[in-house]
């Protein structure tokens, strides 16, 4: 089939039709500020609890911090948020099931690396049992201390809706696919077994 | 109950069974062959011990030697409860087998688990013997063992971050 003259057709392809479409919305009509704009006040971190740093991650949600007024709530269901907040160290066991929520998560989605321990190995640096988390998932903002405290995990949200705005993370990603400013993370251990022959 | 007075009484329960008997500090230990572990557990659990609070192990590498310890106590009888009583076997470091005791007591069975994976200490009898907290390359490399070496910096610059 001729490619322009499947280009013009609407009705009959309906790939060619929803490409046309998304790039119509997106693209002229700035639907992208608008994506870009809820997907900020719309960041559901899923509950994935890897260590000690949860204590903190539960302090920022009570009453007292409250973070649900940035948008967030956490929640039980991967295919249902679009964010993950890696909360301490990851081990090697951990890092199969960190790496099976973000693979369940529908994109746009985000990671912030929460601790010591998340950023370089932090207490258990030279551990035999220990994976750094940039190494299974893409992380996008990293939070420094052990346990860092509930004021900077809400300033990290703060930093990644900011990182979401100015550079159209959410809308780029929708329009084009994959994610334009980084390369995937493929994991350098084989942490779940997937690509053993 | 005292520790000296829980010491007469498996002194006088266990008889020839045990290999040594001692307190110090409060701690009662019973040292028993590998082969008489089950018979003494199960006197144990006679005199009312009904429960395994840990299972541990110590590596001894220059007696070429693992000795692993039963922490056991009790829920219904609170005068046995009150002093420690550790249950110790002495196996070979080369090729450590004993018996599971999960017949005995089922607490202990998850704990088992773990010791088989840090020391390679292998349970016979053990219904689920597979490795709990780590990956199956990891147990095989006993990481808890002296002779498993983490490496050390003494300045932080770039960790290698995979020990192989
Ligand atoms: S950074 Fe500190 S508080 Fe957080 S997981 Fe590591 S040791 Fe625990």
């Amino acid at each position: 089939m001729d490619v322009k003259a499947v280009d013009k057709v609407y009705v009959g392809n309906i790939n060619v039709a929803a490409r046309r479409a998304r790039e119509l919305l997106l693209g002229k009509l700035k639907l992208g500020d608008v994506i870009d704009w809820a997907t900020t006040f719309s960041l559901w971190p899923v509950h994935l609890l890897t260590s000690c740093c949860g204590a903190e991650f539960a302090a920022t949600w009570s009453p007292r911090f409250d973070a649900e007024q940035y948008g967030a709530l956490p929640w039980v269901a991967p295919r249902q948020t679009n964010f993950i907040i890696i909360e301490g160290t990851v081990t090697r066991k951990m890092a199969c099931a960190l790496r099976i929520t973000y693979e369940q998560m529908p994109h746009p989605k985000f990671v912030i690396a929460m601790g010591a321990c998340a950023l370089d190995g932090g207490l258990f640096y030279n551990s035999y049992n220990i994976v750094r988390p940039w190494e299974v998932v893409p992380v996008d903002v990293y939070i420094p201390g052990c346990p860092p405290p509930p004021e900077a995990v809400a300033r990290a949200i703060i930093d990644l809706r900011r990182k979401i705005r100015e550079k159209k993370l959410a809308s780029r990603w929708l329009i084009e696919g994959w994610r334009h400013d980084r390369d995937p993370v493929k994991p350098a251990d084989d942490v779940c077994k997937w690509w053993r022959p | 109950m005292k520790p000296e007075e829980l010491l007469e009484l498996l002194k006088h329960a266990l008889g020839g069974l045990a290999k040594e008997v001692t307190v110090r500090k409060g701690y009662v230990e019973v040292l028993v062959d590998a082969d008489s572990v089950v018979p003494v557990a199960n006197k144990l659990k006679e005199l009312g011990f009904d429960h395994v609070k840990s299972v541990t192990a110590t590596d001894y590498p220059k007696e070429s030697k693992i000795r692993v310890t039963y922490h056991v106590s009790s829920y219904l009888r609170e005068d046995l409860a009150k002093p420690i009583l550790g249950l110790s076997v002495d196996l070979p470091r080369d090729n450590p087998v004993m018996e599971s005791l999960t017949g005995v007591w089922r607490s202990s069975e998850f704990q088992e688990r773990e010791v088989y994976e840090f020391f390679g200490v292998t349970f016979r009898g053990h219904p689920d013997l597979r490795p709990l907290l780590l990956i199956p390359e990891l147990a095989e490399r006993r990481v808890l063992r002296k002779d498993f070496v983490v490496k050390e910096e003494s300045i932080y610059e770039g960790v290698p971050h995979r020990y192989q």
